[in-house]
């Protein structure tokens, strides 16, 4: 390394200490790091609540204490029922994310790629998408039945759009600078889509995917609460059914727990294909 | 200092030793006419171009704003193809853009998902991977950056960029480098530097150099020939040989003078035409 390549850098190193100090002439007496803050309130809630419902001033078949929901849940993974529905939900939600996605990619990339393409389908599709989702499920069920066809039906409908979305766009986008670059060093069509396309579109393909996984995950809620004989929308309907609000709450949670679970997968593997990129 | 002279030395001798790349070959420009379909009709861009540039020569193109300057080096890199006339490289006629000409633009354009080993190997597909690595470490060394080679874009300055993107430019083996407005957007001492780093690969490769600038005193300063434009429509007004040895110092009297000269032509002109 020549001087002239330390003297790029030493600034920004010495920047980077400037703020370090900045930050520590700041700092008050009481010392909580920021991402315990958040923790306050909701730790908070949930003493008061366990509190407020073992004393019985909540009515406990209708607000039951925080630890009688774990328990409900707990009872459920010993007999083995929680696993079932889980899984079965979770098998609808990456079936019904896979197929969605994967039509959303396609038609995405080829209304990216082909102006002619996106003049034709576009109109449709951004028709389609402002019919709200759940308006389909009769027509759904009319043709595909109450079985598991319309449930993944329902879900591909709910990943589609934002994946088509935000690939079609996006490709729309790419910096045509960057293209020429390609172009300059002759690349074949297949080859500017493989090593200047898609790599640039990926950050907002991602983006695309994770919201397609979240709403994949919402129409699975809707999709069994309408019909279902199992999955945790279904133990949801049963739990309202039999009045049993410990299993209602236990399955918010295990919703929550789960949808996360999955968009963490999601944003681990995007950041692992992003690799060292920042834009 | 003196340091840094003698690593140049120990680059140009690496160098030489490298004669797989073409040297620098002729262009014959001759375009009569460009325009560009605009909503109030056609513009005409350029008109009446004749240049020949010869082997291993430096030529600066400067002009203001508008003259058409840039798209005269785009249309010799191949990035344009619909206009009037045609231009030969070593007596083949230019259809499209290909890696005997490299092209350096005003930002660096370097792909901000591969290294910077990656973006300069980046044309050479068609050579083994093998070979592909020996191309890129070499160019990486030419420009001083060879312990970079695993940082990404977004970690370097402007200069550093600029560098890669020269590197890039001469991975392909082009008998000639084409660049626009390369140093524009640095700042005024790393221009000064990248200008004397331009001339020591300059003198290394012997490859044919177009520079396109606003900047009279870096034509000067670089060039063999100063082909001065003027705009609407975009043609060619005079070209001036710079006679001076180099190395060329900003301060003589001579290179005053005829700075002032290529100056005073530039504006006499503006001034007629507004």
């Amino acid at each position: 390394m020549s001087t002239a390549e330390q003297n790029h850098r030493l600034p920004r190193e010495a920047t980077a200490q400037g703020l370090d100090l900045c930050t520590q002439t700041k700092k008050s007496s009481v010392e909580i790091p920021d991402r315990f803050l958040g923790w306050i309130i909701p730790i908070g809630i949930l003493l008061a609540w366990e509190l407020l419902a073992r004393l019985e001033v909540l009515p406990p078949n209708w607000f039951p204490a925080p630890t009688a929901i774990a328990k409900t849940i707990y009872e459920m993974a010993v007999n083995g029922d929680l696993w079932k529905h889980v899984g079965i939900t979770m098998a609808r939600v990456v079936l019904g994310f896979l197929v969605g996605a994967s039509l959303g990619t396609l038609l995405g990339a080829v209304t990216g790629y082909f102006p002619i393409a996106r003049k034709l389908l576009d109109p449709l599709l951004q028709s389609l998408r402002s019919v709200p989702s759940i308006a389909w499920v009769p027509l759904f069920l009319l043709w595909l039945g109450i079985q598991e066809s319309s449930k993944i039906a329902l879900i591909s409908l709910g990943a589609f759009f934002p994946v088509y979305l935000n690939l079609s766009v996006a490709m729309r986008h790419v910096d045509s600078k960057l293209l020429e670059v390609g172009k300059l060093y002759r690349l074949s069509s297949f080859e500017m889509v493989r090593r200047l396309i898609l790599p640039a579109v990926l950050p907002e393909y991602i983006v695309g995917l994770r919201s397609g996984l979240g709403l994949a995950w919402m129409f699975v809620v809707a999709a069994e609460l309408l019909g279902a004989s199992s999955g945790i929308g279904y133990l949801m309907v049963d739990g309202q059914m039999t009045g049993r609000a410990a299993i209602i709450l236990g399955s918010v949670l295990l919703f929550a727990v789960c949808g996360k679970a999955t968009d963490w997968v999601m944003s681990a593997t995007g950041a692992k294909l992003l690799g060292h990129r920042t834009r | 200092m003196p340091a840094r002279v003698a690593i140049d030395e120990v680059r140009l001798n690496e160098v030489t030793q490298d004669d797989s790349c073409n040297k620098g070959g002729t262009l014959d420009i001759a375009i009569a006419r460009k325009t560009f379909a605009g909503s109030q009709g056609s513009l005409t861009a350029l008109s009446d171009i004749s240049l020949t540039i010869d082997a291993g020569e430096f030529v600066c193109i400067v002009g203001g704003s508008g003259c058409g300057k840039t798209t005269l080096l785009r249309i010799v890199a191949g990035l344009e193809t619909e206009y009037e006339g045609s231009i030969h490289l070593d007596g083949h006629q230019i259809f499209g853009p290909d890696l005997n000409r490299g092209v350096v633009f005003q930002e660096h354009r370097l792909l901000p998902w591969l290294t910077v080993h990656e973006n300069v190997a980046f044309g050479l597909s068609r050579l083994s991977s093998a070979e592909r690595a020996a191309k890129a470490e070499h160019y990486l060394d030419l420009v001083g950056l060879r312990s970079f080679e695993r940082e990404y874009p977004h970690q370097l300055s402007g200069g550093m960029s600029q560098r890669v993107a020269i590197a890039r430019a001469l991975a392909g083996c082009p008998e000639v480098l084409l660049l626009d407005e390369p140093f524009a957007s640095l700042d005024a001492l790393t221009r000064i530097r990248m200008q004397e780093e331009l001339l020591r690969i300059w003198q290394a490769e012997r490859t044919t150099v177009v520079l396109v600038t606003h900047d009279i005193e870096e034509a000067v300063y670089l060039a063999n020939r100063v082909v001065v434009m003027s705009p609407l429509p975009g043609t060619i007004r005079n070209i001036w040989p710079i006679d001076l040895p180099r190395p060329r110092e900003r301060t003589d009297h001579e290179f005053s003078r005829i700075r002032r000269a290529v100056l005073d032509e530039f504006f006499a002109h503006t001034l007629n035409k507004s």
